[in-house]
């Protein structure tokens, strides 16, 4: 069983490099966004709030990983899930000994694996061209990863359990995203929300995993509501995909 | 040997009655079809036959088991070839056979396997640059890596041009001669006229007779049809006059058909001799599966493999 998922997972990684251009963006993207907004001086001074950190060490980094991680999560693992299911793939797996849910694990771990390369990278180009520090508090950091890795992708196995189309996954996909996005703090500062906003973008687990791994960057204490939510988040989801799952 | 029995079997979905009750046996080493017309529910039948579908009422055994449990050892020995089954359109063909046969525990020699199907050539080819030929005996090719005994070809031909309809044919001869138990669904009378050993004729939910197609086309004992065109006039008084025959009919162009029974040919050819009238463009025509497929179910003919190839529609022999 282990070698038949070693062996799905290393052909979702081929077919993944063959067609790479879903995942590339996933890849690029926050990239080029923290290199657009990494070159300016402006990202290297330190800020007027107390503590006075520079944008390159919170905003910049969490904004980075959290586009990353969304898009992954949200877009390219339950389209690519549910395109599996309209062809008739999980079917056709369903016809052999091996269980379809083995096709869903490879899929998670080579969105997963996409989403480690992302984080390797940010980590890699911040330090090395932008000036960025390194996480202050790597631990935290990883647990960060996860647990917003666990909340995000849980949530787009509930979207590939009950969107079943890929068409409706690609329009139901940014209605998703982009809310939160905003609400995750990264088209306004959630300073400068309504107040009700802020409070409903702490309870989103994209806000939560941006603030934690902020936090850990810059060596602040991680908010336990914000860990609490990204746990509720990722158990929620799995538990629902798990059961409204269809093969079909 | 029985190899599957499926007794009293039902399954709806939601209002639909798709299966309302159908029973059949397979013995082991026959091509057994499933034919029928498009809706009849020949699928729904294999899908609960391949443990694909959960049935509502009946029961259904498989080399000994039931398709429901889910059991892995079962779906070890039986190969499934799915309508529409499609694959990731970066997958080549060689990675497509390899990754299924890593499924199995005693998989098919795939060199082998991709020669018999005539993939060899295309094994380096990604499935979105196959033809459609090609897909299906890729598609058939994953069916039969696992060793199968029983293999389950869900419309196998649809779509595929006569050319490459004809190759599959002989390729399910081949593989039956292997010692697989095939189960064909097809709504082409042809194709179960030319590959059955015996079919399941199913109509509304229901079978409407298990025979060979001989023995499904000997019930419809429709009578013989020559059709011929005169080299001069014939008066079609004299002919039906004739013993063996029932009918003429004089179509445009000077053409007749004849109807009747045994000895027909023999009673025109000799009476046409005898007159000096020479029989141009003859062809006899004689009672089908298609025939019995319309004298068995209630509407309509199903779709024929002839119509759609643009072949003639009935078994002809042209004399």
């Amino acid at each position: 069983m282990t070698a038949v998922l070693a062996r799905l997972t290393a052909t979702e990684w081929r077919l993944l490099l063959r067609d790479p251009v879903s995942v590339g963006f996933a890849l690029a993207l926050p990239l080029a966004l923290l290199v657009i907004f990494g070159l300016p001086a402006e990202s290297r001074e330190a800020s007027r709030d107390p503590g006075g950190e520079r944008p390159i060490d919170t905003v910049l980094p969490s904004m980075a990983l959290v586009l990353s991680f969304g898009m992954l999560a949200l877009f390219t693992l339950p389209y690519n899930l549910a395109a599996y299911r309209e062809r008739g793939i999980l079917r056709r797996l369903a016809t052999t000994p091996v269980r379809p849910v083995l096709l869903l694990a490879a899929q998670l771990a080579v969105n997963l694996a996409v989403a480690t390369l992302a984080t390797l990278l940010v980590l890699a180009i911040g330090p090395l061209a932008l000036d960025m520090a390194l996480p202050a508090d790597p631990l935290g950091l990883l647990l960060a990863l996860a647990l917003g890795a666990a909340a995000l992708f849980g949530i787009g196995l509930l979207l590939a359990a009950l969107v079943p189309r890929t068409r409706r996954i690609q329009a139901i996909g940014p209605l998703l995203f982009f809310p939160s996005l905003f609400l995750a703090g990264l088209w306004l500062p959630k300073e400068q929300m309504p107040a009700i906003l802020a409070r409903v973008g702490d309870l989103t687990p994209l806000s939560a995993f941006r603030e934690t791994l902020q936090d850990a960057w810059v060596g602040d204490a991680l908010d336990p509501l914000h860990l609490a939510v990204m746990v509720v988040w990722a158990l929620g989801a799995a538990a629902v995909a798990a059961r409204a799952f269809r093969w079909e | 040997m029985t190899v599957i029995d499926v007794r009293r079997l039902r399954k709806s979905y939601g209002d639909v009655r798709a299966v309302r009750d159908v029973s059949f046996a397979v013995e082991r080493g026959e091509i057994f079809g499933i034919l029928g017309r498009n809706g009849a529910g020949k699928t729904t039948t294999v899908e609960c036959v391949a443990g694909l579908a959960r049935r509502d009422g009946g029961a259904i055994s498989v080399l000994g088991r039931d398709p429901q449990d889910g059991d892995p050892a079962l779906r070890e020995r039986v190969g499934v070839q799915l309508q529409s089954g499609a694959l990731p359109d970066k997958l080549r063909v060689g990675e497509a056979i390899d990754l299924f046969a890593s499924f199995y525990r005693a998989p098919a020699d795939r060199v082998e396997l991709l020669d018999l199907l005539g993939l060899a050539d295309v094994r380096d080819r990604p499935f979105d640059a196959l033809s459609g030929g090609q897909r299906q005996r890729l598609s058939i090719a994953l069916a039969l890596v696992g060793r199968p005994e029983v293999a389950i070809l869900d419309e196998l031909t649809t779509g595929l041009d006569p050319a490459a309809r004809r190759a599959t044919w002989e390729l399910i001869g081949e593989i039956r001669a292997r010692g697989v138990t095939i189960v064909l669904v097809t709504h082409f009378m042809e194709e179960a006229e030319r590959l059955c050993d015996r079919v399941a004729l199913i109509d509304g939910g229901r079978v409407v007779a298990v025979d060979t197609p001989a023995g499904l086309t000997a019930r419809a004992a429709r009578e013989q049809r020559i059709r011929f065109r005169p080299d001069r006039p014939v008066d079609p008084a004299l002919l039906r006059a004739l013993a063996p025959v029932s009918s003429v009919e004089a179509l445009g162009g000077g053409e007749l058909v004849l109807g009747g029974g045994d000895g027909l040919l023999f009673a025109l050819v000799t009476t046409l001799a005898e007159m000096g009238v020479e029989p141009l463009e003859l062809r006899l025509e004689q009672a089908s599966l298609e025939d019995a497929f319309l004298a068995l179910t209630a509407d309509g003919p199903p779709a024929s493999a002839a119509a759609e190839a643009g072949a003639p529609s009935r078994a002809e022999a042209v004399a």
